[in-house]
């Protein structure tokens, strides 16, 4: 029985994934997007632009109303009426780290054991994964591949949503380590209710003690030059400490965001975001002395207790942004709901962020700036790259996402996925 | 076996049984005595509304023989005067386990990786299902513990009503008293009640694993225990059934949990025409109108929630405004359920500390329960629910001499219990002869360093004469003597001279005289002497009035309540309104379409006028709806929401289980959705089996009780499941799996067994109700069973099928299992491969109700496709969209602009995927699901479009009431913070006042997903 249900996945995961289009070929000619609303990603909007990029990068993005360009030699194509933006970015997912969620044997997205610095997760990233083809039909065109698990969980890179395999679709490799900070409050499951408990760890100051030694540990490590014992573990560290890698610390409650963030500064870390931030609004001020950015967790999620506001997820946001905090959007850890990124940002656009190109920005160039990767990312600029797509309307809104060209490094991207196929095949089947 | 034991205080009565032990023989000589008492100049309060002044209680043989003011005293009585004291029936527990065995928590539930248990365990001609066990009797179990017996007879209790509490049937109740003696002069009654509860206990089999299914599971062994005792015993022998179908005759008592358990409870109740004494967990004052509307007796518990610790305003973020009130209200349930006229008794059970009962029932008095309600509670009324008032209860002439002696009003906080008579015999808790040293004294202790000390101060307060305290002024110094009073005996330690060291004082009281001798520090012996000088400094009623002062303080500040008790709660339950939303665009879903600057006037309930420029009616609220929109609510198909539980999993096929019987309206996700414009739901079962449960149409009228949510009039509807999550396939251990079914052919087999043997369950009914009355008498009649019942109102068409699946091969298979046997299938829900085989559910005319862009979380949803609600719809398939999940449900008409991007539906169909169709797959599309006159007024103002993300609703209303305000909730938020920080304050003043308290930690209750199986580890749609 175990045999042939494992049989069943290999037969279904081999004629699945050959089906994904070939990655798209290097961008050869010049291109024009013409005459479409182009979205800056910095907050600006140019009604009637043009964008055209060679060789993968932006060359030239103008108001067409008044600049008229060279088009000798140029592929134009006329996107009047419709939107350009530069390529969402999805921080913080699975994607290409897991297929089926029930489904062990689809699923590399953590590691046993509490220390793993060391553990790299663009080895497991999968450009073959189906989920990769789906996300770019909404726009997003990268994504940071992050382990998960333990307490420190590993290394993130940063991946296109193109590519023949990680070391293709890498962007940036290794751009951070993973610490999910030990809480304050631990949660139990109530069998006799079915409730969930929440109350005052009491496991997590040998946690923290073991995580102060580590940091204490690698920290010296990287002081030294060819150290013997090479420690693999401690050597993925030093990026840490010279300010080449983020920690990116996983944290909910106030009290362990502001305890992760201390620990993080007394240890001799240079760059530091938080990451989940499901009650940084009582944590304001510390934010923005510690300068700390944040990437919020899914906003499409149920308020943390009984007596919060309704809309407080959705508020968050804005509430930050508001307080001048540098916000970033992601899914948290999910994989195929990535796709529904823009609409997070068209969320916080209608609960608090008072404009819609600044709710974008958080899914663009405050995400690049996070990660590290704004030199070649998250807006519509002279020298970045052209990663960007078009929209027959306004992206972050479903009614209107639809997304007719997409460009990464310039490479147009064929946009056939899995959903699209069985839909024209079962079209067919009903003569339509 | 006459002295069992003996502790402190405790004296056993000099009398032995005269009844019990004729029958045994002795080790020794016979010692029978009379039992003739008289006790006189006493204050006698022979029941709650009846106490004499200066009267005689005359008992003999363990029965009272008179009482009044001109007793005469019969020769050969033992006299004993009472003057200033009182005597008060002893009080009676009827929720108690005293002499019960041990209930054992049971670890193997099995579904943690243990194997499940499907089959009982337990031999012998019982019951299938071992939490059925009304063979239980508590008579057989009963076993006098003397410690036990001894906490209680202290607080003043003379009987207990007590029985197993354990299992959902547990058996019956026996009554017993709390004296030391014979179990067989014990048991006063032992058959007296019978017991129930929704738990299964120590059972360890899978079935029932949530409440619907305890429900049911008591539902039809009611019907079995019917059949059993007109035809069945002919058929077996079963003596759970006997028994059950033998005590129901008795008072039952039912132990309900909560407030929802008390509805529940009743009604099944009504089901059999059984009046159930329902016992609570004292949160009653929350839903006091439906509590009372049940016309149950109750039973309430005095245990009330420590404050806490609130120090932290962050940690203290995770208590919620609920727990905080009802830290503050639980002491006013008894109060408010007494000046509701609920008949009401008291218990001791829950207490884990039980001398926190008089301290707590004073509390609850000096929150609103009068000293006479309370009496009543603990005497007369309890007495006369289990029918035992011929025997306990009051004093009257032939009752058992169970009665106690108190040094006054037995409800200030200054009174002593003396002494507690059971069946005639003496148990001492106080010497009530004991002097009442409290006073001051002088005290001269002669010959100390050669000279004499005298008139030291000596001052004795105390609240009760048996605890006195000390104080001793040895020159200028206040010093705290260590004493001991032992009848007239006196012995103290005192610091007659701080650098020497103690002195050791013995002596013995005669009137206001105390003398002795002592040994002072260098062991020399002194004489000493202390007389009595006068009253004490007014210590005793400076405490009282303390108290006073106190009750005063706890009763003004008490908060509202709540509709539902949660902080986002009405403070008035929500009314319908008269109202015109004037000039909006208002999306009909009727072929009218979208009518831009359209008026809508609502009145009883009902959409009255759809029109421009409509009139305004008098008193009408007139909403500006200029540059708004308006539709219909939306309709969420699939949601587990406002449940209790979701899955009945411990058989393939639950579908005797009814979600009715497990709606909690105080789910917070009720507000969320009504936040997102959500006005009704099909609450359904799991999919944890084939054939799951019966599903609850609600509206989401946050703030009524479940009946007030439940949709009238509405088709019954049962979920069906296919797939994985029937075949167990991703459960953490597939090693102990043993329930049938564990593939799709299996899946296929349940349908046809289960829907075969309702053909002929029908067959059979029919064929006796053609039975002509004479016939009838001699036929024997079919057993009644509940889970076919719901099966054969799918034959007949009265029960429609909603069916959880996700692969086309399965759901063609139903398709024909529904063919074959000529039921339909009317709607299958996830559905997320219909659009493979769209073209026979058209033609089956089944509807599809699915998520809009779900797939890739487990094996089954591989070809799930986001253009399947386009697929399905231009099939002319009736498609949905649902949310099967708390948060989702929140932004539907986000999930339904999906298909717009998917599939390119046009907005007025996707629209209609959230409202009109899901109507219409629910039966409900002639009432909801559309704006036009008549309908019902389930209506939502939204600032945008409503597909838009950046929409959200302003206004909620259903049946013309409304639910949400998008204006009011600032309002809203302020008076939840305004009532917290009030209760934080009382908290923090209580801790400082010495009140214990616990540490704040949060309890959140399950978010639910339709294959969540309780004990399981959660897993995902």
């Amino acid at each position: 029985m175990k045999k042939l249900l494992i049989l069943f996945i290999a037969l279904t995961s081999l004629t699945s994934y050959g089906q994904n289009p070939a990655p798209a070929k290097p961008q050869t000619k010049t291109i024009a997007l013409m005459g479409g609303t182009v979205h800056i990603g910095n907050g600006q909007v140019i009604p009637n632009g043009v964008v055209m990029f060679t060789n993968g990068l932006i060359t030239n993005v103008v108001d067409g109303t008044t600049v008229r360009l060279d088009l000798t030699n140029v592929e134009t194509i006329d996107v009047s009426g419709k939107h350009v933006y530069p390529g969402i970015i999805s921080p913080a997912s699975t994607v290409g780290l897991q297929e089926t969620g029930a489904v062990r044997s689809t699923v590399d997205k953590q590691e046993i054991g509490v220390l793993n610095p060391n553990v790299r997760a663009l080895i497991a990233y999968n450009t073959d994964s189906e989920i990769i083809p789906t996300i770019r039909n909404n726009g997003v065109l990268l994504t940071q591949a992050m382990p998960q698990g333990g307490t420190v969980s590993g290394s993130s890179s940063v991946m296109m949503a193109d590519g023949w395999n990680w070391e293709d679709a890498v962007l940036k490799k290794d751009d951070g380590i993973w610490l999910n900070w030990p809480t304050y409050f631990s949660r139990e499951f109530n069998f006799e209710d079915f409730s969930t408990v929440i109350k005052k760890s009491d496991k997590r100051d040998p946690a923290i003690a073991a995580l102060r030694a580590t940091f204490a540990d690698a920290r010296a490590y990287a002081a030294m030059t060819n150290p013997t014992p090479a420690n693999l573990k401690l050597e993925s560290m030093r990026g840490l400490f010279s300010g080449k890698q983020n920690l990116y610390i996983r944290a909910d409650y106030a009290k362990d965001l502001i305890e992760a963030v201390t620990f993080a500064k007394d240890m001799g870390v240079k760059k530091f975001v938080l990451v989940g931030g499901e009650e940084a609004n009582r944590a304001i001020p510390f934010l923005k002395e510690n300068n700390v950015p944040v990437i919020l967790s899914a906003l499409h999620r149920l308020p943390n207790r009984e007596d919060e506001d309704v809309d407080m997820p959705y508020r968050m946001p804005g509430i930050l942004h508001n307080a001048g905090i540098l916000v970033s959007l992601s899914y948290a850890d999910e994989w195929w709901r990535t796709r529904n990124l823009p609409f997070q940002a068209g969320t916080a656009a209608g609960f608090g962020v008072a404009d819609r190109e600044e709710a974008l920005k958080m899914v663009t160039s405050n995400t690049a700036k996070i990660l590290g990767i704004d030199n070649l990312v998250g807006t519509l600029e002279k020298g970045k790259q052209a990663t960007l797509f078009v929209s027959a309307g306004d992206a972050l809104d479903m009614r209107t996402n639809k997304i007719e060209h997409v460009f990464i490094q310039g490479r147009k991207v064929n946009l056939d996925d899995r959903h699209k196929r069985l839909y024209n095949t079962y079209k067919e089947k009903y003569g339509k | 076996m006459l002295k069992r034991f003996l502790t402190g205080l405790f004296v056993f009565g000099l009398v032995g049984s005269s009844v019990a032990q004729t029958t045994f023989p002795r080790n020794g000589v016979y010692d029978e005595r009379p039992g003739l008492y008289a006790f006189t100049n006493a204050t006698i309060v022979v029941d709650p509304k009846t106490t004499l002044q200066n009267a005689t209680l005359l008992i003999r043989n363990g029965r009272i023989e008179a009482v009044g003011t001109s007793v005469s005293v019969p020769a050969g009585a033992v006299v004993t005067d009472l003057t200033g004291k009182t005597i008060y029936p002893a009080l009676l527990d009827i929720d108690s386990d005293y002499g019960m065995p041990e209930v054992a928590r049971s670890g193997g539930r099995g579904g943690r990786g243990g194997v499940p248990q499907y089959e009982s365990n337990k031999k012998g001609a019982y019951y299938w299902n071992q939490a059925i066990q009304p063979e239980n009797e508590a008579s057989v179990l009963f076993k006098a513990d003397a410690k036990k017996a001894d906490e209680l007879r202290k607080l003043g209790f003379g009987a207990v009503l007590t029985h197993p509490h354990d299992g959902i049937a547990r058996g019956t109740g026996t009554l017993v008293t709390l004296a030391d003696d014979l179990e067989n002069t014990l048991v006063l009654k032992p058959t007296a009640t019978a017991h129930y509860s929704f738990s299964k206990g120590t059972s360890g089999q899978q079935y029932p694993n949530s409440m619907m299914g305890s429900v049911a599971l008591l539902r039809q062994a009611m019907y079995d225990a019917d059949w059993y005792k007109k035809s069945g015993s002919k058929e077996q022998a079963n003596r759970s059934l006997d028994a059950l179908s033998r005590t129901s005759s008795l008072p039952a008592i039912f132990d309900a949990n909560d407030k929802m358990g008390v509805l529940r409870a009743d009604k099944i109740g009504d089901e059999f025409g059984i009046q159930y004494i329902i016992r609570t967990t004292g949160d009653d004052y929350q839903r006091l109108e439906e509590v009372k509307a049940t016309g149950a007796p109750l039973i309430l518990p005095l245990n009330f929630p420590a404050p806490y610790a609130v120090e932290d305003a962050w940690d203290a973020d995770n208590v919620s405004l609920a727990e905080m009130k009802h830290w503050e209200m639980a002491p006013l349930n008894a109060g408010r359920v007494a000046n509701a006229d609920i008949l009401f008794a008291l218990t001791t059970a829950d207490l884990k500390n039980k001398a926190d009962f008089w301290p707590n029932l004073r509390k609850a008095i000096e929150n609103g329960l009068s000293e006479q309600k309370a009496l009543e509670a603990l005497t007369t009324v309890p007495a006369k629910l289990i029918k035992a008032d011929d025997l306990l209860g009051t004093l009257q002439k032939g009752r058992l001499a169970n009665f106690i002696i108190t040094s006054g009003n037995l409800f200030s906080p200054d009174n002593v219990i003396y002494e507690n008579w059971m069946q005639g015999k003496q148990y001492i808790v106080a010497n009530k002869n004991a002097a009442d040293l409290r006073g001051t004294w002088n005290l001269t202790v002669a010959g100390l360093d050669g000279r004499d000390r005298s008139n030291l101060k000596l001052t004795i307060t105390g609240k009760t004469p048996g605890k006195p305290e000390f104080q001793l002024m040895v020159d200028t110094v206040k010093t705290t003597p260590k004493v001991t009073v032992s009848d007239d005996f006196i012995s103290m330690q005192v610091q007659l001279d701080r650098r020497k060291g103690t002195s050791r004082l013995t002596g013995y009281r005669t009137g206001n005289t105390i003398k002795g001798d002592g040994e002072t520090p260098d062991g020399k012996v002194v004489t000493w002497s202390m007389t009595r000088t006068g009253d004490a400094p007014s210590s005793t009623s400076a405490t009282s009035t303390t108290g006073a002062v106190a009750a005063a303080t706890s009763t003004t500040a008490v908060g509202t309540l709540l509709y539902p008790f949660v902080g986002m709660g009405n403070v008035q339950k929500p009314k319908p309104e008269t109202m015109l939303i004037r000039n909006a665009t208002v999306w009909t879903n009727e072929k009218e379409g979208v009518l831009a600057n359209t008026d809508v006037l609502v009145s009883g309930g009902k959409i009255t006028k759809v029109g421009k420029s409509l009139a305004a009616p008098a008193d009408v609220k007139v909403v500006d709806g200029t540059g708004k929109f308006l539709t219909s609510g939306i309709i969420d198909e699939h949601s587990h929401i406002a449940l209790l539980s979701i899955n009945e999993g411990g058989q393939s096929s639950s579908a005797e289980v009814r979600m009715a019987d497990v709606i909690n309206p105080d789910d917070i996700n009720i507000y969320r959705q009504l936040a997102g414009g959500v006005t009704a739901s099909q609450l359904l079962h799991g999919s944890a089996n084939a054939i799951g449960g019966q599903s609850a149409l609600v509206k989401l009228k946050w703030g009524e009780a479940p009946e007030g949510m439940l949709i009238k009039g509405a088709d019954g509807f049962i979920k069906f499941a296919l797939g994985e999550n029937v075949k167990q396939a991703n459960y953490p251990n597939p090693n102990v799996l043993t329930r049938f079914p564990q593939s799709r052919m299996g899946v296929e087999q349940v349908y046809m067994d289960h829907f075969t043997r309702a053909k002929e369950y029908t067959k059979e009914w029919a064929d006796y109700n053609q039975l002509s009355t004479k016939q009838k008498a001699t036929a024997l009649a079919p057993r009644r069973d509940i889970e076919l019942d719901a099966l054969a109102e799918i034959l007949a068409k009265k029960r429609f099928i909603t069916c959880h699946s996700y692969v086309q091969s399965e759901i063609n298979m139903l398709l024909k299992v529904a063919d074959s046997l000529g039921f339909k299938v009317n709607t299958f829900t996830h559905i997320l491969e219909g659009y493979k085989l769209a073209d026979k559910m058209a033609k089956h005319g089944v509807g599809g109700s699915s998520f809009a862009d779900w797939w890739a979380y487990k094996m089954e949803v591989h070809d799930a496709i986001p253009y399947n609600a386009a697929l399905m719809h231009n099939e002319g398939v009736t498609v949905s969209i649902n949310s099967d999940d708390a948060e989702m449900a929140r932004r539907l008409n986000q999930e339904a602009a999906k298909t717009v991007e998917y599939g390119g539906m046009t907005e007025d169909a996707a629209w209609k995927m959230v409202t009109l169709n899901p109507a219409k797959l629910l039966h409900l599309d002639d009432r909801m699901g559309s704006i036009r006159v008549g309908k019902d007024a389930d209506l939502v103002l939204w600032n945008a479009n409503p597909l838009a993300i950046y929409a959200r609703p302003e206004i909620t209303m259903i049946d013309g009431a409304v639910y949400f305000s998008l204006k009011d909730e600032t309002a809203k938020r302020e008076a939840l913070q305004a009532e917290r920080a009030r209760l934080v304050q009382k908290m923090l003043s209580a801790k400082a006042s010495g009140s214990s308290v616990v540490r704040p930690t949060a309890r959140r209750s399950r978010m639910w997903h339709c294959e969540d199986v309780e004990g399981m580890v959660e897993g995902e749609h």
